[in-house]
């Protein structure tokens, strides 16, 4: 016999496993802070190639600037401010990467933990329809 | 008022009935913007800029996520320019994947938020995005935002200056990457739009989250006047064209568009505001409460009232049969009968006008009154 509240809990179990679910089993079958600390260190690499293009612009943009008068002294300073803006940038980057997939793992787990819920719960209902 | 909110509530039920249809077609106009603007602006493979290459493009991209969309449109501008020259093709590779790297790998499904700017500026209401990223979104979209603000006048660069760019050869290559670099990152009007659309949006957002009376029209009218102010301050001081009539119907556009999402969005009633004050064991609270402003949409019944009738209309023949008529006629002979009036049935709902009913009440007994027909009734009565 068709039950109400079963087709609602599957339907809404199929949707999650349609939409979420893959990305969210991926993500909860690490533990919080490994996965934080593999997509951090991701990120500092994507930062890192991110950032040595956009001084590549900026140099091809500034090069007659750049190599007029160009002393060890003025070298030298250029390289700590590209090296400064870049650890700025990793530092910024590296507390938002962090924090965003921390919280990215928080609810994927969050997820799950109710996708099982709604699993043993519809367990429940088939048991109880056979008894 | 109460019409537009009928309306709006009819245009919720369509979209609950066909959302996947509404979803696709509007996902297939935007195709079409976005790869008609392209090939009509830089369409210098002649192969990729046919109608055909728009179309069928646009066709895909409907029933596909809109981060293909944004994948496709951005491979399609590669090609032109790449056809146009090598160097702005590599210069453009390299800004894109800066826009990558720095934003749409946190946020890959939000990526076609970069494509509806370019596509306002095309349609010269460059100043609707802040209205509307400020108020249906968050400040991060400031990103989308300034990179859909660079990509539009990188494209609008080239298209401008194609023929100073056109074959350029091995020996001219660098040349050709170092200044098209400096002109496209130097571009004063770029940066002026960057800041005006940026300074918008956050100054939109922060006045919308307010719990102020009204908040979406001032957060709409503030981020328009805010980014003309911008504009017009960046016409003065760093010397940019930027054209004044633009500007002014950008904003008048934005604040439009700011009215039309907030009636579709957050349609409530300020004068039903009520505040409230009341406390727990740790806190004090101060709550205010707009409800929101709902309207159902009537729901048209029809009632067919010569069905029957039209049942009657459509027999041809009518057979009579004599019993009848002669029962028929010794009912007329006899004298009038008084008739117990048929029971109704208790499960069948009447629709009663009690206004009109009583009506007809006041009148029959005012009238019995004044003609004296009370007396009249009690003796029949006996």
């Amino acid at each position: 016999m068709l039950d109400k509240n079963r087709i609602r809990l599957m339907t809404k179990m199929a949707q999650y496993e349609k939409s979420l679910a893959p990305e969210d089993l991926k993500i909860s079958s690490y533990y919080k802070k490994d996965y934080a600390s593999m997509n951090t260190l991701i990120t500092v690499i994507w930062i890192t190639i991110g950032y040595a293009l956009a001084a590549g612009l900026v140099v091809l943009c500034n090069v007659d600037a750049l190599l007029k008068d160009l002393t060890m002294t003025k070298m030298f300073i250029i390289i700590a401010v590209a090296v400064g803006a870049y650890i700025i940038l990793l530092v910024v980057y590296c507390v938002c990467a962090s924090s965003f997939y921390k919280s990215k793992h928080n609810k994927a787990k969050q997820r799950v933990k109710m996708y099982y819920r709604d699993l043993s719960r519809l367990g429940k209902m088939y048991m109880k329809e056979k008894n | 008022m109460s019409t537009l909110l009928v309306w709006k509530e009819q245009l919720q039920k369509i979209y609950a009935k066909y959302s996947t249809y509404i979803m696709k077609a509007l996902q297939f106009v935007l195709g079409l913007c976005v790869f008609g603007l392209i090939n009509s602006n830089i369409g210098f493979m002649k192969a990729a800029s046919s109608i055909l290459c728009t179309v069928g493009l646009s066709v895909v991209c409907a029933f596909l996520p809109l981060v293909v969309m944004v994948i496709a449109a951005t491979v399609l501008v590669l090609l032109h320019f790449y056809a146009l020259s090598m160097p702005i093709a590599l210069v453009s590779l390299v800004i894109f994947l800066i826009m990558y790297i720095f934003y749409f790998r946190f946020t890959p499904k939000k990526a076609w938020l970069v494509v509806l700017t370019p596509v306002a500026f095309a349609l010269k209401v460059p100043f609707v995005i802040p209205v509307a990223f400020g108020l249906l979104g968050t400040p991060i979209w400031v990103l989308p935002a300034a990179f859909g603000t660079i990509a539009y006048y990188m494209i609008h660069f080239v298209k401008v200056s194609s023929s100073a760019y056109k074959g350029a050869d091995a020996k001219s290559l660098v040349e050709g990457l170092m200044a098209f670099t400096k002109q496209s990152l130097n571009n004063k009007e770029m940066w002026v739009m960057v800041l005006a659309v940026s300074i918008s949006i956050l100054l939109v957002y922060a006045i919308r989250t307010r719990s102020i009376d009204h908040s979406w029209k001032i957060a709409s009218a503030v981020g328009a006047v805010a980014a003309i102010v911008v504009g017009t301050a960046g016409n003065i001081a760093m010397n940019v064209h930027l054209s004044y009539v633009l500007l002014t119907v950008s904003g008048v556009a934005a604040m439009l568009a700011g009215l039309i999402l907030e009636f579709l969005f957050f349609s409530v009633n300020y004068a039903r505001t009520e505040r409230m004050q009341f406390e727990d064991d740790e806190y004090y609270y101060y709550v205010k409460a707009v409800p929101k402003v709902g309207v159902s949409a009537p729901e048209v019944s029809v009632k067919h009232i010569n069905e029957r009738k039209e049942q009657a209309d459509s027999q041809e023949t009518v057979v009579i049969d004599s019993q009848d008529v002669k029962q028929a006629v010794e009912v007329k002979k006899r004298p009038p009968q008084k008739r117990r009036p048929a029971p109704k049935p208790r499960n069948q709902v009447r629709k009663v006008d009690h206004a009109r009913a009583a009506d007809e009440i006041l009148l029959t007994r005012s009238l019995t009154r004044e003609l004296g027909l009370e007396n009249l009734e009690d003796e029949l009565n006996k």
